[in-house]
């Protein structure tokens, strides 16, 4: 099987632009596929409970037709739309889906989804938002309670152990993709932005080991490519959450810039911060993604006076934007987004004060409204040459 | 500039007692520093109110102070104001309301922005919200008001629930959800007495847990009055008389008004004295915040022989013996007993109905107890907390309940961008035509 990824590059446009398609092939095989929303999935158990995790995303092209019959307009667009490609069929291989207590256009439609996929297997997995010892506790329990649901469902149980190789092959696939993403540190990177942005979706679809090989092939291909030369481009940053097309990356590239960096939910998030190989294994996928994980959704109070907390927050920024000479940031934000739309001035300020310019967009998961988004970051971009 | 409005007309003297109750509850935030006291930003429903009241920190409710600014129609030069630092018009303008508020106040070194609604909100000594499965600015807000009050120490707790799974029993998870809410409570304890410099009195705590207990009973045993028909009191009324349950638990003040609210209501029965002229139809508000600046709606039903005798929001209470707590002596483990069965208690039910969820469940059961003709919910575009999946919720209501006429009204909550007051009225027209043909045909 991991043959198929010699050709790395080929290999995740293919993926890229057939989404979901490794997945439906596996189901075809008879693996059980369970969707997914948002980076706080635990990955390492739906792999230790050896089904296919896929994380679902939409179609920025499609506009949403059948989602505002039973989904208000004043939820994330993210989520509408993904929930329309679920209505479309997109995803009606589905076996099961598991939805991440992530924030309100999650945890208010949990029942909208529920209600309208039917689907064999469904879990809402509560998360809190607050990350003190207290918490921690609770989400082993509400991990415990996932981990049952899905034993039940496969019928299988999920042992300690396969939760320990599952939590090794993950922190392997993140390790790989952060080598991949160091690649991109030298004055001329080896691979563009919007061949990771292709990577990385590419990658949500596909079980571990295939997205290791995947990612390692991708290594191997752009490793062994000249360096350019000619002019320096400025280098960008892309802040956001689930963007996962390449249509605003062709709006920054397209426009004479490199995107080195990203802190999207699909990208550096997912992969910087590893599990820790704890006696109980439980607890090393709760602290991972309750404290680990730096998203807007987990409120992270630590700090013994503002500035320390901003530096608990967005400190992975700002060393981010030193290890790779990012020039400038492109905040993208859904509209009707609470979790990212409150931090904007705190993150916006905290990334200026290190002498780096902000462009702040709010926008919708759609190409429909690209050529706006292009012309301010094309007068960004101007800007900061 | 705020518009002249004609305030709406009351159908209870209780609730005509309302204004003067929030002008209270801001005032003491203005008196509290010389009275030595401190005050915290709040934030409603969030399990906390008795430790705070129990330890003198006087909560200064920015749910309020936004409500007052959109009823008398005054928010906007907030609401741009927090637009000016990047603050999207798409996020909750409760929210981005005091935000624009304290940037203000910020800039004026302290001082009260002239014209702030009923002589503004005091400065809090401290912030206590809550990552609570209510909604994300009750964390999000915390956080970004700490931007502009960098002085100010932030708590944010937790208080968490069940979710609902049809194939999950709930009782298998509480015990879970409540050993957890309580050590948030016990945090927010340790925080308050960080930072009041004085121990909580447990005695006092207790004493206090037992009065919202008898607030949460004597508060139902009141709204359960407006069964009769035809109703003494609507919804239009019941968005002022929730200030005490919503903003002053755990305080005598907020006992005593439900119990001269009971005795009022219990007179109009006896009188017959209804909210209209003559009660035609009898509807739920089935969900949603109402558009502040545009409570004259209620009116406008009335008017048209429509009346509201329940409603689910701000209906954040239960008698407490329908809750089936388990016993404790631990007060704080009581709170989270009291949350999470408010919350879970209507999951029995809705599994019992195939296809149901506990929202709608809810909406039934207040349906046929108060023997409503049709729902109406309201939408606010603001606020994904209360307003997304509503459409759900009138879905799943006529496919297992009935074919019962539903509005859905479009709007916000302090927003006023979004109001059309010529378009909802002919929404709710339509919706009375609705509700008298299906009338006609029973």
């Amino acid at each position: 099987m991991m043959e198929q990824y010699g050709n790395g590059l080929a290999t995740a446009e293919k993926y890229y632009s057939q989404y979901g398609s490794r997945a439906k092939a596996l189901k075809s095989e008879g693996r059980k596929v369970v969707g997914y929303l948002s980076a706080l999935a635990p990955v390492e158990i739906m792999t230790a409970a050896n089904t296919i995790p896929l994380r679902l995303k939409g179609n920025v092209s499609e506009a949403i037709t059948k989602a505002d019959a039973h989904m208000e307009t004043i939820v994330c667009p993210f989520v509408r739309n993904v929930f329309d490609a679920a209505l479309k069929g997109k995803y009606d291989f589905l076996d099961g889906m598991v939805l991440p207590h992530q924030c309100d256009s999650i945890d208010r439609t949990n029942d909208v989804w529920s209600y309208n996929l039917n689907l064999p297997y469904w879990h809402f997995l509560n998360y809190p938002h607050v990350t003190d010892d207290p918490s921690i506790e609770f989400t082993q329990s509400i991990l415990r309670i996932f981990i049952n649901t899905l034993e039940k469902f496969t019928g299988s149980r999920i042992t300690d152990e396969a939760l320990t190789q599952a939590v090794k092959a993950h922190n392997e696939n993140r390790r790989l993709m952060r080598e991949l993403y160091s690649l991109r540190k030298a004055d001329f990177p080896l691979i563009s932005g919007v061949e990771m942005m292709k990577v990385l979706v590419a990658v949500m679809s596909l079980p571990v080991e295939e997205s290791s090989a995947l990612v390692g092939n991708v290594i191997k291909e752009v490793s062994g490519r000249e360096t350019p030369v000619g002019e320096k481009l400025s280098r960008i940053m892309l802040i956001g959450d689930q963007i996962d097309d390449t249509a605003i990356i062709k709006a920054i590239e397209g426009t004479g810039a490199n995107l080195v960096m990203d802190d999207l939910s699909i990208g550096s998030k997912m992969y910087w911060a590893d599990v820790d190989i704890t006696p109980d294994p439980v607890q090393g996928i709760a602290e991972r993604y309750l404290r680990k994980l730096k998203l807007p959704t987990t409120c992270v109070t630590a700090g013994n006076n503002y500035q320390e907390n901003l530096e608990a927050r967005f400190g992975h920024i700002k060393q981010n934007i030193k290890d790779f000479k990012v020039d400038g940031v492109v905040l993208f934000i859904y509209k009707f987004c609470d979790p990212y739309g409150f931090e904007v001035p705190a993150m916006k300020g905290f990334i200026e004060s290190t002498g780096v310019p902000v462009l702040y967009l709010e926008d919708e998961y759609s190409s429909s409204t690209l050529p706006r988004v292009k012309t301010r970051i094309e007068a960004f971009l101007e800007m900061i040459a | 500039m705020a518009d002249d409005k004609k305030p709406r007309a009351l159908a209870t003297q209780a609730a005509a007692k309302i204004p003067k109750f929030v002008r209270g509850n801001m005032s003491e935030t203005l008196k509290a520093r010389e009275e030595g006291k401190k005050v915290a930003y709040a934030y409603i429903n969030d399990g906390q109110d008795e430790i705070m009241r129990a330890m003198d920190i006087i909560p200064a409710w920015g749910e309020s102070f936004s409500g007052v600014c959109a009823a008398k129609r005054d928010a906007e030069k907030y609401l741009q104001k927090a637009e000016s630092d990047n603050f999207s018009r798409s996020l909750c303008t409760y929210a981005t309301c005091t935000l624009g508020f304290d940037m203000l106040r910020e800039e004026m070194s302290g001082e009260m922005p002239p014209g702030a609604p009923w002589g503004g909100m005091g400065r809090p000594d401290m912030i206590i919200g809550s990552g609570q499965q209510l909604c994300d600015p009750r964390f999000k807000w915390p956080q970004a008001t700490q931007h502009y009050l960098q002085d100010v120490p932030v708590f944010v707790g937790s208080m968490y629930y069940p979710p609902w799974d049809p194939n999950i029993n709930q009782k298998e998870q509480e015990k879970i959800y409540v050993k957890y809410a309580t050590e948030e409570l016990r945090a927010c304890v340790g925080f308050c007495e960080k930072h009041t410099g004085r121990k909580m009195d447990w005695d006092r705590l207790a004493s206090l847990v037992d009065l919202t207990d008898r607030t949460w009973d004597i508060f139902i045993d009141t709204y359960e009055l407006r069964k009769a028909i035809p109703t003494p009191m609507d919804t239009g009324d019941a968005m002022n008389t929730m200030v005490p349950l919503t903003f002053n638990l755990g305080t005598q003040e907020a006992y005593d008004f439900y119990a001269d609210l009971n005795n009022e209501l219990k007179q109009k029965i006896e009188q017959k004295q209804g909210v209209a002229d003559e009660e035609k139809y009898r509807i739920l508000w089935g969900a949603g915040l109402p558009s502040w600046f545009a409570l004259g709606d209620f009116q406008y039903f009335n008017i048209n022989g429509a009346v509201f005798p329940a409603e689910t929001t701000y209906r954040n209470a239960e008698k407490i013996e329908r809750l089936d707590l388990p016993k404790t002596n631990d007060p704080l483990e009581h709170i989270a007993w009291r949350w999470v069965r408010f919350w879970t208690h209507w999951y029995d039910k809705a599994r019992q109905r195939p296809g149901s969820i506990p929202k709608v469940e809810r909406i039934i059961e207040y349906t046929e107890d108060y023997k409503c003709d049709g729902v109406v919910f309201h939408s606010a575009f603001s606020c994904r907390s209360w307003h997304a999946g509503i459409v759900q919720q009138a879905e799943i209501l006529r496919k297992v309940y009935k074919d019962i006429p539903v509005l859905i009204m479009e709007g916000d909550i302090v927003d006023i961008s979004s109001y059309n007051e010529a378009d909802t009225h002919n929404r709710i027209d339509a919706f009375i035509e609705a509700l008298e043909t299906a009338k006609s045909k029973r």
